[in-house]
């Protein structure tokens, strides 16, 4: 598709967007907007969000490994913690050192990640979670600042970390990159990509996810023949895509119209990929990250200049059996993202495409019978070859119970917001500071000499 | 006031006896339901029942006199809409019924059947408690599926998929051996006490084997003062959150209290905390794990493990020395007593039987009937189903036009729609469905499956960017509603129409009588699939594509039928259940 296909596409989705009414105007204004971002790019980028759904347990990790420190973790989740010897081989030595003497070692069952991290092209990022504006423990007690609604609460902090709002929220910010990005895009479908099903995340203001299964886009059976008749199959395709005046029917018309427009295009660019010597995991997070990179693959025969994808595991709400379970899920996740690395260093787009994580919350650093329970902060990664890696970036917390660092039984009070993590990677995305409130509409709760924390 | 069953009257001579204090008057659509909204208003009139001053359901203008009821029967269309709300699906018998019986018959008669067998007996009757079956699920999809599409009690299996929708446990999250018969046991007390009472049932799914798995408090010990280590706070959290009050203060009509434009919270984290100290020493009465049997019996208490200093929550206080089941029934009563109880859980069930959206008027009216059943019993659930099903919102015909009115039918209902519409039958009663939770190759849900404690979908998920975003609707399906999961439930009911799977099979006899007529097979299978809420253009669309097919062999005839009905179930008229 050309640019001016494109933009007659997006004029279009913006004709259909106005039938709306109210919120047109603003819609049309951020449109402008993403017309005039699209036509600097010229490159290509990815951004990929890895979630772990249930509230990654922070503390285990990325564990602490100075004596001090450790000392402090052991003595709060003593049933939890790891022996401090055994972090000996996963002990971080950052080219940038922590005040205060602080050091810290991956989990044990993260060590693919290490030489990703001495390459310098994987950075921790230390106490993120949700925030409306900068936070003090002081402000936080007397309640004197807005805070998240629904903290500790799975579905509405998920919400609000993917989208600045709980549950219900309307769009994400990855979404809201898309619709900066997706003019440029040959097909604008394919800005927002999700391997995992369904999240506001990719949801933009103009922008639409679009899913994809793990061996690529899934084909209709009936395609060119139902119960052998071509004309049933035409039919059925019609049927299923065509619009209807009912408001459900109606949207889920609109899904399937796009899964049947778009199962030529993108299954024939992943039919031509490249063959890929980099093993992926056979989990679901594995394959889902191997589909994104073969979607990256062919990303110039799609025409895509931006895009933005999300991937995502369970399981991390470890309430129990955290000892038992809790290294597993990251070994797969430490797999998976290693592999993906791997996979875009093979392609020779390891600095065109970067991965980052995110949780609903971090947990306590208190442990409960065998578990820890819903708390906020938590420790993040970002992967790819522009990672200003082998560093740590925000601040390391105290470990204590109600300290200066958490909220009670080790809720950490995040000292980077998910608004700071979200515009550094705007940002080398190509969206403009004067863009940034458009995707985060916090953003100017904090000073602009934060909005780029540098790891990317 | 009165008994239920009392209060459901059939002639004008006894609604005239009613308590006219308020009413409402009853639409000429709503053929077939007697007196059904005039009960409800009755109860309103008797104040929020133990809501402390919740208020009055809003939306209901009372007039002095009642109408005459006109006793209509309801149309087949009607019928089968009726049973799309209220059964794993329609079929030709059960339409007829409600068109003989009416909706408050068919109700009251489904009341009374019995569960023929629960899903633990059948296992063991399966011999599933084999010994290789210890650490696999053998045994449960297949009894989960046969007893959705075979059971005589349809209501009790709508219902308890509409419990189980919200009061979730999954079996892939069990961390126990013998999983089947935990799941099993769990979905059993779901559909035990589904016609009983709310509060009954809160304290029955807390001393079940497949909860205290699922939220993790089996095992769960008071605070230990040498470790630090707290009470474990799951089950407190999800049981407000979730299966009680959920996050928001609400009116009782369902809307969120607000202050300043913020929704009010419903609890704290102190309160969470304060809760999780109810829920420690709980554990199973034995260790004995060669046989499943431990997990059909209520959940112990281990006095040492549970916390004896205060518990504080809600406003309530647990005193010290409280042991644990007193401690326990003290806090279900506390929480039950909460005014968010009636709006949180009537709201759900009506999204699950019969709308996304329901009115607050809708939601109000049923919610004094859970707050009082007008006998003054709070939580009975026969009278909140009969309150749901019967309503004006729920009835009208004028709803069939409303463009926001109504709901994406459930992937799982859509298949059992089709099983028994079709009378499908499994001769070894294996009903080899399986598992049907993939996106990519089934339905994107399962029966008892979810992922989380947060179901296939959540009642407050608004498909982001949307008409329906932009209504400032929800539209809970819509969460597992992507691209593949779209292509593959098609895909998947494709294959079962034609060929079922395993040894299941549907009957087309019927169906294949009208094969070589394209109106008058798309009417019935419109009919009892859709209520007759196809279009016309989409009747037209099936029958073209019907007609294209020949009608000169067996297997032609075969693949019209198949057709008609797979077109039907794609069409968006249908997902789309009005």
């Amino acid at each position: 598709m050309t640019e001016d296909q494109s933009r007659r596409a997006f004029l279009k989705r913006s004709g259909a967007l106005g039938i709306v009414g109210a919120a047109s105007p603003f819609v049309m204004n951020l449109a402008a907007i993403g017309e005039a971002a699209a036509a600097v790019n010229t490159d290509y980028k990815a951004l990929v969000c890895i979630f772990l759904f249930g509230g990654n347990d922070w503390a285990n990790t990325l564990p602490p490994y100075d004596q001090a420190s450790y000392n402090a973790y052991q003595a709060q989740r003593s049933v939890l913690a790891y022996q401090r010897a055994d972090l000996a081989a996963t002990l971080l030595n950052p080219s940038t050192a922590l005040p205060g003497g602080r050091q810290f070692a991956l989990s044990p069952s993260l060590a693919p990640l290490l030489p990703v991290f001495n390459a310098g092209r994987m950075a921790p990022v230390l106490n993120v979670g949700t925030l409306i504006q900068p936070t003090t423990k002081a402000q936080y007690t007397a309640r004197s600042v807005r805070l998240p609604p629904k903290l500790f609460s799975h579905n509405d902090q998920q919400s609000f970390w993917q989208a600045s709002n709980p549950e219900g929220a309307n769009s994400g910010w990855g979404g809201r990159i898309g619709d900066l990005m997706q003019a440029g895009n040959g097909n604008s479908t394919l800005t927002c990509i999700n391997a995992s099903g369904n999240a506001v995340f990719l949801t933009g203001r103009q922008a639409v996810q679009y899913s994809v299964g793990t061996g690529g886009p899934i084909a209709l059976s009936a395609r060119t023949s139902l119960y052998g008749s071509a004309a049933a199959s035409s039919a059925l395709q019609a049927m299923m895509g065509g619009a209807t005046p009912g408001l459900f029917a109606n949207e889920h018309a609109k899904v399937s119209k796009r899964s049947l427009d778009a199962f030529a295009q993108v299954s024939a660019a992943l039919a031509a990929a490249p063959a890929l010597t980099t093993a992926f995991p056979t989990s679901s997070l594995g394959q889902q990250l191997q589909v994104v990179a073969r979607m990256i693959s062919m990303s110039s025969q799609l025409g895509a200049r931006r895009q933005v994808f999300f991937v995502s595991t369970g399981g991390f709400d470890n309430h129990d059996a955290l000892v038992a379970q809790h290294p597993g899920l990251l070994a797969n996740v430490a797999g998976s993202a290693k592999a993906f690395y791997d996979a875009t260093v093979e392609l020779g787009i390891s600095d065109k495409v970067t991965s980052f994580t995110g949780s609903d919350f971090g947990r306590t650093l208190l442990a409960n019978t065998d578990g820890s329970d819903h708390g906020w902060g938590s420790m993040h990664f970002v992967l790819g070859g522009a990672v200003n890696g082998g560093r740590f970036f925000g601040t390391a917390p105290e470990y204590a119970n109600n300290g200066p660092s958490d909220v009670g039984q080790g809720r950490l009070l995040p000292a980077v917001a998910v608004d700071q993590y979200a515009s550094t990677l705007a940002n080398w995305f190509g969206v403009a500071n004067s863009d940034m409130t458009s995707v985060l509409p916090n953003m100017g709760n904090y000073n602009q000499s934060t909005w780029n924390l540098g790891f990317v | 006031m009165r008994d239920d069953t009392d209060v459901r009257l059939d002639t004008e001579h006894d609604q005239a006896t009613l308590d006219t204090a308020a009413t409402v008057e009853v639409p000429k659509s709503l053929a077939g339901i007697v007196t059904a909204t005039l009960p409800m208003v009755a109860l309103a009139a008797c104040g929020g029942g133990g809501d402390g001053g919740s208020g009055t359901p809003t939306g209901v203008a009372p007039t002095p006199t009642p109408p005459p009821v006109v006793i209509v029967p309801p149309t087949t269309a009607q019928a089968s809409r009726f049973l799309g709300q209220t059964s794993m699906g329609a079929t030709r018998t059960e339409i007829d019924r409600v068109v003989s019986v009416g909706y408050d018959t068919w109700i009251t008669d489904q009341f009374a059947v019995a569960r023929a067998t629960s899903h633990w007996d059948w296992l063991i009757a399966g011999g599933y408690n084999a010994a290789a079956n210890v650490n696999g699920q053998n045994g449960f999809d297949n009894t989960v599926w046969r007893q959705a599409i075979s059971g005589q009690d349809q209501l009790r299996q709508r219902v308890g998929q509409a419990l189980l929708s919200f009061l979730v446990v999954g079996i892939d999250g069990l961390n126990t051996n013998w999983r089947a018969f935990a799941a099993a046991n769990y979905i059993d007390v779901l559909m035990d006490n589904a016609f009983g009472n709310y509060r009954e049932l809160l304290e029955k799914v807390t001393l079940s084997s497949g909860m205290g798995y699922y939220l993790t408090y089996i095992g769960n010990r008071k605070a230990n003062a040498a470790t630090g280590a707290q009470p474990d706070e799951n089950y407190a959290r999800e049981l407000m959150q979730l299966f009680t009050l959920g996050v928001s203060k609400l009116n009782a009509d369902g809307t969120v209290q607000t202050s300043g434009g913020n929704p009010l919270d419903a609890y704290t984290q102190e309160d969470v905390s304060g809760l999780a100290r109810v829920f420690t020493g709980f554990n199973l009465d034995s260790n004995d794990s060669s046989t499943p049997d431990r997990l059909r019996r209520p959940l112990i208490q281990q006095a040492a493990n549970h916390e004896l200093g205060t518990k504080v929550f809600l406003g309530t206080t647990i005193p010290a020395n409280t042991d644990g089941f007193a401690s326990l029934r003290l806090a279900l009563d506390a929480i039950f007593a909460n005014a968010n109880v009636p709006p949180f859980v009537s709201k759900q069930l009506i999204q699950r039987l019969v709308t996304s959206n329901p009115t607050p008027a809708f939601v109000g009216r049923v919610s004094a009937v859970f707050a009082n059943n007008g006998s003054g019993v709070r939580g009975d659930m026969k009278a909140v189903i009969r309150a749901i099903l019967t309503d004006t919102e729920a009835r009208s015909d004028a709803n069939l036009t409303a463009a926001n009115f109504g709901k994406l039918r459930e992937p799982v209902i859509r298949l059992t729609n089709w099983a028994r519409a079709f009378g499908a039958t499994s001769p070894s009663d294996a009903w080899a469905f399986g598992n049907t939770s993939s996106s990519l190759n089934r339905l994107a849900q399962s029966i008892g499956h979810s992922p989380s404690v947060f179901n296939f979908f959540r009642p407050g998920y608004t498909p982001p960017n949307t008409a329906i975003a932009t209504a400032g609707l929800v539209a809970p399906e819509m969460q597992i509603t992507n691209e593949p999961s779209v292509i593959a439930y098609v895909n998947y009911m494709q294959s079962l129409i034609q060929s079922g799977t395993g040894d299941v099979r549907a009957n087309y006899t019927e169906t294949l009588t009208r094969a070589t007529d394209s109106a008058a097979l798309v009417a019935e299978i419109n009919l009892v699939l859709a209520a007759g809420q196809l279009s016309a253009a989409t009747v037209t669309t099936i029958r073209t594509a019907v007609d294209s097919i020949g009608t000169t062999t067996p297997a032609l005839l075969a693949n019209r039928v198949y057709a008609a009905i797979l077109l039907t179930m794609a069409s968006p008229d249908y997902l789309a259940q009005k």
